[in-house]
């Protein structure tokens, strides 16, 4: 491992080093001192934190051979999610043994069914995801935390074993895009379909990674910076990162666990390409089924698509603006006779906001079902499987064929808004027609 | 490990993601029977036709998808290894870390057909197509991975340095 560094560089004298987000963040992480980062090389890194999930309960190779000691037991983190509560005898098996262990390396940072939720959105929220930091987890949306100027990425299960017991990981440095957005949203644009947008025009980009920037990221929440980084994952991104910015400083502010410094990249970096969205033009987009990149159209354009069922959540769009968003929509209407809509919020937190400002009895009323705060339905654990011949409408994460249950469903992804309207009306529609925007156009 | 692969090639298109490869039912299975659900959605039955030592030629963007152990499922089918005009980041560090060598090869889906014989030549970046006499080449992947493949994966790397408790949980 420790031949792992293979920055050959010799003697560079006082060269000026331009370094992106990402470059900066692996070179100030760097096991060993180094001057230069660029692609193409491997850097052995420190992380700050390691976050186990109760699927490393269904890992035979984790549970025979567990590590003998953390690293580091007050830098690890287990948090339940994927299936909350367990669904069968062998989900409530697996995590059984997790809960030993947490025991046996006295893990303070435990949350088990009901105190949690999906790991990347909760640790956000706890204040656990500070600008320069790493963090190992098994998720492979854990991109999403570039949101908050800092990198993650989704590892395997064996490999996560491995972080536990060194507290070291190893990246390839990959090239950088520089994606600026202009503008703002307008009508019933929502932040999942600037990246359902980018993901038509830019299609796959393995080994790249992508620097987010420009005039309109300051219109951004930090939650709408995190469903489009989360959700970069489908493009084959390695990491998504936004700057620091003083929306990202008062979202951290009084939630910040400890002192932090913002990343920011070298004025004169140039990236491998940079693309531009204007936001204001950006209207409902719509992934058609089985894969993401390169294969997404306006919500317009296949308007009348019949569905079976419409989900939302996920750790991309499980947040309180999504629940507000199908609130507003279903507010005084209900979900159509043929259809069922499934609501399953991201964290226990957002569940408890949404119960507070009335959404989750705006959806119930609407006839939709609320579950706990689980990845659930998204990656076909359980709370609303699809059946064969299904067709579904979602704004979790991926589309792909047999994924949410069925081989022969049929799984469109879209923004909440859009997967709400669409809940409403029996089949895929603008939200725009539904709360009256689109007039005029 | 042997370092020149050789094998009949089993050919898939784009965007081949790690559902296809590990589908959600291989979560609660017992872990041999896990393999002979690979390409249960998109080309059911395929399981159970690879031999030993086959080998998987894919499109672009291969291994798109979640962190889940895909590349557990083609090693337990003996595929020995993937060859894909471009790989996922996370299906790369999957592979790498349970044993299973996998390169990017653009151009790779143009000159290999189903069923012909490939040869993959892990150090030299060489894939030779016996059957039409075509060949290519591809960065080898660097020594740092293939040291991880060689140790046969990352738990024996672990195993190897006293890190993992033999006690079961």
């Amino acid at each position: 491992m420790e031949s792992a560094l293979r920055n050959e560089w010799y003697c560079v004298p006082w060269k000026v080093l331009l370094l992106n987000i990402v470059e900066k963040i692996f070179q100030d992480h760097s096991e060993n001192p180094v001057q230069r980062v660029e692609p193409g090389d491997i850097v052995n890194v420190k992380v700050d934190k390691v976050i186990m999930l109760d699927i490393a309960g269904l890992h035979p190779e984790l549970l025979n051979n567990p590590p003998k000691k953390p690293f580091d037991r007050d830098k690890i983190a287990m948090i339940f999610d994927h299936f909350v509560p367990a669904p069968n005898v062998e989900v409530a098996s697996g995590v059984s043994k997790l809960r030993k262990l947490a025991k046996r390396w006295d893990i303070g940072n435990f949350f088990d069914y009901g105190r949690g939720g999906i790991s990347h959105t909760f640790a956000a929220e706890r204040g656990w995801f500070l600008p320069g930091r790493i963090v190992a987890n098994t998720d492979s949306h854990s991109i999403a935390a570039g949101a908050y100027n800092m990198l993650s990425r989704g590892l395997g299960t064996p490999e996560l074993m491995q972080v536990i017991c060194t507290g070291k990981t190893w990246y390839i440095v990959g090239e950088t895009i520089k994606v600026n957005l202009t503008g703002k949203l307008t009508g019933a644009a929502e932040a999942k379909d600037i990246f359902l947008r980018m993901a038509g025009d830019m299609g796959d980009i393995p080994n790249t990674n992508i620097e987010f920037g420009g005039t309109g990221i300051a219109s951004l929440s930090v939650d709408q910076r995190a469903v489009i980084t989360t959700m970069c994952a489908e493009l084959s991104a390695d990491f998504a990162v936004f700057p620091h910015d003083s929306v990202l400083e008062s979202y951290l502010d009084g939630r910040a666990e400890a002192p932090y410094r913002p990343v920011t990249a070298d004025k004169d970096e140039t990236y491998t390409l940079t693309s531009e969205f204007d936001m204001s033009e950006i209207r409902p987009m719509v992934a058609m089924p089985d894969h993401v990149a390169g294969n997404t159209r306006p919500a317009a354009d296949i308007h009348g698509s019949r569905i079976d069922q419409a989900t939302i959540g996920s750790c991309a769009n499980g947040r309180l603006d999504d629940l507000a968003s199908a609130a507003r929509i279903l507010k005084g209407r209900k979900v159509a006779k043929d259809v069922r809509l499934i609501v399953t919020p991201a964290t226990q937190s957002i569940y408890l906001k949404a119960d507070e400002l009335g959404y989750l009895r705006i959806i119930a009323e609407a006839g939709g079902v609320v579950t706990n705060p689980t990845c659930g339905a998204c990656m076909g654990g359980h709370m609303g499987l699809l059946g064969e011949g299904d067709v579904a409408i979602t704004s979790t994460t991926r589309n792909f064929k047999g994924r949410m249950g069925s081989r022969d469903a049929r799984i469109y992804m879209a923004s909440s808004a859009t997967v709400a309207a669409s809940a409403v009306n029996g089949y895929i529609t603008d939200p725009g027609d539904i709360l009256g925007v689109n007039s005029g156009e | 490990m042997n370092k020149v692969l050789q094998g009949k090639a089993w050919t898939f298109g784009d965007n081949i993601n790690t559902d296809l490869m590990y589908p959600h039912a291989c979560y609660t299975l017992p872990e041999e029977e896990r393999p002979r659900h690979t390409m249960w959605a998109n080309r059911p039955g395929w399981a159970g036709q690879v031999n030993s030592g086959d080998i998987l030629v894919a499109g672009k963007n291969f291994g798109v998808g979640s962190s889940r152990p895909a590349a557990s499922n083609l090693k337990g089918l003996g595929i020995s290894v993937v060859v894909a005009e471009s790989v996922n980041g996370l299906f790369l560090r999957n592979s790498v870390n349970v044993g299973l060598p996998v390169v990017s090869c653009p151009g790779v889906s143009g000159i290999v057909r189903e069923g012909d014989t490939v040869t993959v030549s892990m150090d030299t970046g060489k894939l030779v197509n016996e059957t039409s006499g075509k060949a290519t080449e591809f960065k080898p992947l660097p020594g740092f991975l293939m040291d991880i493949i060689e140790a046969g994966g990352i738990i024996e790397v672990l195993r190897k340095n006293g890190q993992i408790d033999s006690n079961p949980l």
